[in-house]
């Protein structure tokens, strides 16, 4: 079974990269989301890094769309919160008693494009890496093998598990269970529908335990696993430089050297 | 160090997933139901009760690492934190016996809601600029017009809706318990 993710295959050097390489690149992304000073830089970072490294790997269309989608409701609530509440002295227009200023509504704009490259980062090493792939790489740097399991496994069953849920809101309808009606009366429908999904797989944990551990799932030794990584020493020194660009944009930032 | 290898045994590792998948298959369903509720640490919960906090924190930590990866919501990885305290509180109290009656519970997911609410208002202000992205961005509006900053406001609509949130998670978890069979119950508790 295959762990659900928003991975798109596609074969480009992107894909073929170690997943740590990618993972480099995404935290030095969401650095500079948080390290760089104007939305000039953040979308400067974005279209001249980000969006050829995802045009590299195919993956433009869904890159973009998926950020789109992400940022747009928090570029609204930014916009008409930071544009009204925020401290500014060029009006724009009023409605009612509160103003929306000049300097509120580019504060707003500059958080979200922090925002755009932050996600846009992480949809990067989302959309071209494997996840039983990245847990492997990490799990070779000391990643405890049950935390890769965990995170592996409930990427697996989660699909299964919605489905479940909408069998037992079905059923659960189909015995004259009312879902439109107020408030409270819906609060107290949650039980007749949470008990039997928990429950029910509860009882499944004990048996899965079970057939894991006659497969000598808690057995100390080292396990060989069936996918391989490439890795490379151009690789390394890549994500060397890359970490380093990261300390430098840290470093910039907390010396204040780009104006606020 | 001991106790953290007991609470992970091969049973805690394959309860863990099935948590998360609990966590995510509610919280849709809630948001099907239009209730003003998240309801997306059931399973983080079960876990801390059930097992204890070492188990309750790894759930919770994963949980949002799991939203993340699933493509569903990449910005649960900032809540993360937050994630795994909630499942070590419940961790805590389940120790502490306060699962027992129904006005424990309730006191349980009360503290609960109020630290998940002043370690989430520093996050929403930070890192996302004071807003979710969501519906309850109405809720803080309304607080920044009555004068307050984007960490009071977010303060105050976490104080708002997350106390709330918990002690429904947390009756919801302990009407659960009441229906595990006797043989499970057993099991729990010599773990």
């Amino acid at each position: 079974m295959q762990a659900q993710s928003i991975y798109i295959d596609h074969p480009s050097a992107l894909h073929q990269l170690n997943p740590l390489t990618k993972l480099t690149f995404t935290l030095v992304f969401l650095v500079a989301a948080f390290a760089l000073p104007n939305a000039v830089a953040l979308i400067a970072t974005f279209v001249l890094i980000l969006v050829p490294l995802a045009a590299s790997g195919g993956l433009l269309l869904p890159l973009l769309r998926s950020a789109f989608w992400l940022v747009l409701p928090f570029a609204i609530s930014l916009a008409l919160i930071q544009g009204f509440f925020s401290p500014g002295q060029t009006a724009l227009f009023s409605l009612g008693p509160f103003t929306m200023t000049l300097e509120g509504l580019g504060s707003g704009l500059t958080f979200a494009a922090r925002l755009l490259l932050a996600l846009g980062g992480t949809l990067l090493l989302m959309l071209s890496t494997r996840p039983d792939k990245l847990m492997l790489a990490l799990r070779q740097r000391g990643l405890p093998e049950s935390l890769s399991y965990i995170v592996l496994t409930a990427l697996q069953i989660f699909p299964r598990f919605q489905e479940r849920a909408r069998t037992i809101l079905d059923a659960q309808k189909s015995r004259g269970l009312e879902t439109e009606v107020g408030l409270l009366r819906r609060l107290a429908l949650l039980v007749p529908l949470i008990a039997p999904l928990v429950l029910g797989s509860i009882v499944e944990v004990e048996e899965r335990a079970m057939a894991l551990e006659a497969r000598a799932f808690s057995y100390k030794t080292i396990k060989t696993s069936w996918i391989s990584l490439e890795d490379s020493r151009a690789q390394s020194i890549l994500r060397a430089a890359i970490l380093f660009f990261g300390v430098v944009l840290v470093y910039l930032r907390l010396t204040g050297f780009w104006p606020q | 160090m001991n106790s953290l290898k007991k609470e992970f045994s091969t049973f805690t590792l394959v309860l863990i997933p099935v948590a998360i998948a609990i966590n995510i298959a509610v919280g849709q369903l809630v948001l099907n139901l239009k209730l003003p509720l998240y309801l997306d640490s059931i399973g983080t919960v079960l876990v801390g009760v059930l097992i204890g906090p070492w188990a309750g924190a790894a759930t919770g930590f994963l949980a949002n690492v799991v939203w993340t990866f699933s493509g569903l919501f990449p910005q649960a990885m900032a809540w993360a934190g937050v994630a795994a305290i909630i499942g070590a509180l419940a961790g805590v109290f389940g120790r502490a016996g306060l699962m027992k009656s129904v006005g424990m519970v309730v006191v349980a997911g009360l503290i609960t809601g109020v630290v998940a609410a002043v370690l989430s208002a520093p996050i929403a202000a930070y890192v996302f600029g004071g807003v979710t992205g969501s519906g309850t961005d109405a809720v803080v509006a309304v607080f920044r017009a009555a004068g307050l900053d984007a960490l009071g406001a977010n303060l105050a609509q976490g104080g708002v809706s997350e106390p709330f949130d918990k002690i429904a998670t947390f009756l919801i978890v302990w009407a659960v318990m009441l229906g595990l069979p006797e043989r499970l119950k057993a099991r729990f508790a010599a773990e």
